[in-house]
């Protein structure tokens, strides 16, 4: 070989052939029809670290927390969730975190909906960008620092109590209670909301409102008859994105709550942290993945998946 | 905008509602850590940058700031190649079983994350590795890939497939398809993914707490624990850190891929 193909065939190509032909040595072509299983395995093994942890999970409800030892027992019985059944506190905790799931669902889908509406609709760009930052804004800043903003005007000591106690007024309870909880919460969850109603409503044509309107019908009447109904599928799929977030959550309760409010996250956390009964904290948790999937399936079944459909490769939407 | 004044009056005192909803404790927070006095209060004791100059001194601040960052830095680099490989499988390839694949990729969202925290938490135990900081940054990359995969999906939806065909058709061997064309399309959504993986392991809580100890303990876990005890406005100065992280990461985005693609229909 002379020097002058040396430089033709460059090094970056030379590279490429040994790479090409490694692969071909580790992946031969007859499993070629295999590649996209070998694609996905490293995904599949890092969420398997998730379902390992759901094992144990599932185990250590099983098993009951011997008080002499303090450590579980061998034997597995459904005694922890016997004690769930048993004991009002978790009936309670259970119905008050049911409640407001279904309290925040319904108030952030009521305000999500105007918003999604308007931010689509608006003819002015500028302002479409600044709706959209102020929805993206809290969902990158987090939920502890967005809780703690609260902490600062909603608090005993925060900037509406100085202000008041300054004018002379009474103090207001305004936090360490349910309704501060609710309202983090649907804070918290209104940008999820938003986002989830805005593709349903992206789909409904101007032309169709105008046609309504063209028959007589005022806006109320087109919203109820005309836009509601068309976006239902963005009110499917952000309902059960908020309504499964809210039910889970710890940190807004933990936070807002102060301890009196507490979820069915803190619950499962205290029996891990505070009474150290692993085996009652996992079947609490297996519960709330049972209640969570239960009511999301339902919802499938009954109205379909809404904006949460997945799409396969030839665009159809599947299911 | 169809429609009359009364629904434009409606509509709009509903969006002020939950704009002003949404931003006040952004807009709190920014105005608290510049405050001069000892305790936050309105209205305030003057203005002074005390606060941040405190938070230079604070080791326990800096180390904490320094273990997000590098737990994020995990997260984002085990995410990369896992969840582009993901998504371009998902999308691209012919594969048995894909519903049942899709579900089980989505249930990261679907698992509670104090289900997934705590359980974690027991299967790092027993392994023995619980109390070091990199499993938290693998443990963040679990409980967030579907937003890799999400973001990934989109560009490669985006790519027409006869583009790689005719690459082999011109001879090129599978990989240089994929490093030539394959790769340079779908860069999009990999660093968009990138970039939502960086920003929510550095403000996620729940299952830090889980895994971190008193050692170890990272930002948002220390936020936490701090605002159970008394509200100081340093604080403040430290969640500032975070509204920057977010104004920045807001920014990227909006460059990178625009942020009306969220408006897109369905």
């Amino acid at each position: 070989m002379t020097p002058s193909t040396h430089r033709r065939y460059t090094l970056t190509w030379r590279l490429l052939d040994g790479i090409e032909r490694a692969a071909a040595v580790v992946w031969p072509r007859r499993l070629h029809a295999h590649t996209g299983y070998l694609l996905l395995t490293p995904a599949v093994l890092l969420v398997g670290l998730l379902v390992i942890g759901l094992g144990y999970m599932a185990e250590y409800s099983l098993r009951e927390l011997d008080l002499a030892t303090y450590r579980l027992v061998e034997d597995y019985s459904l005694t922890n969730y016997q004690t769930l059944i048993d004991r009002p506190v978790y009936t309670r905790v259970f119905l008050r975190t049911l409640w407001a799931a279904i309290l925040v669902t319904a108030i952030s889908l009521a305000l999500a909906f105007p918003y999604a509406y308007v931010m689509v609709r608006t003819g002015s760009a500028r302002l479409r960008k600044l709706l959209l930052i102020a929805l993206f804004l809290p969902f990158f800043i987090g939920q502890v620092v967005r809780a703690y903003g609260w902490l600062i005007v909603l608090g005993n000591e925060g900037l509406i109590n100085t202000a008041l106690t300054g004018l002379g007024l009474p103090r207001l309870d305004l936090i360490y209670n349910y309704p501060a909880v609710i309202f983090g919460l649907t804070q918290y969850m209104l940008p999820f909301a938003v986002l989830m109603i805005v593709p349903a409503v992206a789909a409904i044509g101007e032309d169709v409102e105008l046609a309504s309107e063209g028959l007589g019908a005022n806006w109320l009447q087109t919203f109820r008859h005309v836009v509601l109904p068309m976006a239902k599928p963005g009110f499917i799929g952000a309902g059960v994105v908020v309504f499964t977030l809210t039910l889970t959550d710890f940190a807004m309760p933990e936070i807002l709550g102060g301890g009196t409010s507490d979820f069915i996250a803190s619950s499962i956390y205290d029996s891990f942290f505070q009474i150290s009964d692993f085996g009652l904290g996992a079947a609490i948790a297996l519960v709330l993945v049972a209640i969570g999937s239960l009511l999301a399936i339902a919802i499938f079944i009954l109205v379909g998946t809404g904006t949460l459909g997945v799409t396969d490769e030839r665009g159809r939407r599947a299911g | 905008m169809t429609g009359g004044r009364s629904k434009a009056a409606v509509l709009w005192s509903i969006v002020i509602l939950c704009v002003v909803t949404l931003s006040l404790p952004t807009l709190i927070i920014i105005g608290a850590s510049f405050t001069a006095g000892d305790i936050i209060q309105f209205p305030p004791d003057g203005l002074s940058l005390r606060w941040y100059e405190r938070l230079w001194t604070l080791d326990s601040f800096q180390a904490a700031l320094v273990r997000s960052f590098y737990v994020s830095v995990i997260c984002t680099v085990i995410s990369i190649p896992i969840g582009t490989l993901a998504a371009i499988a998902t999308v691209r390839y012919r594969l048995r079983a894909r519903r049942t694949i899709q579900v089980y990729l989505l249930l990261p969202f679907t698992v509670p994350l104090v289900v997934s925290g705590i359980g974690m938490m027991l299967f790092f135990g027993e392994i023995r590795i619980l109390g070091q900081l990199w499993p938290v940054g693998v443990a963040l990359c679990v409980i967030n890939l579907p937003f890799m995969i999400w973001a990934v999906s989109a560009s490669v939806n985006g790519l027409d497939p006869e583009l790689e065909n005719a690459a082999a058709n011109c001879g090129a061997p599978p990989v240089q398809v994929f490093l030539t064309v394959t790769l340079p399309a779908v860069t999009p959504g990999v660093i968009t993914g990138g970039l939502l993986m960086f920003v929510l392991a550095f403000n996620e809580f729940l299952v830090s707490l889980f895994l971190v100890d008193s050692r170890i303990v990272t930002l948002p876990v220390q936020i936490y624990n701090n605002i159970r005890s008394v509200i100081t406005p340093d604080l403040a100065a430290v969640s500032v850190v975070y509204i920057l992280f977010a104004v920045a990461a807001v920014w990227l985005l909006d460059r990178i891929v625009g942020l009306e693609i969220f408006l897109r229909s369905k």
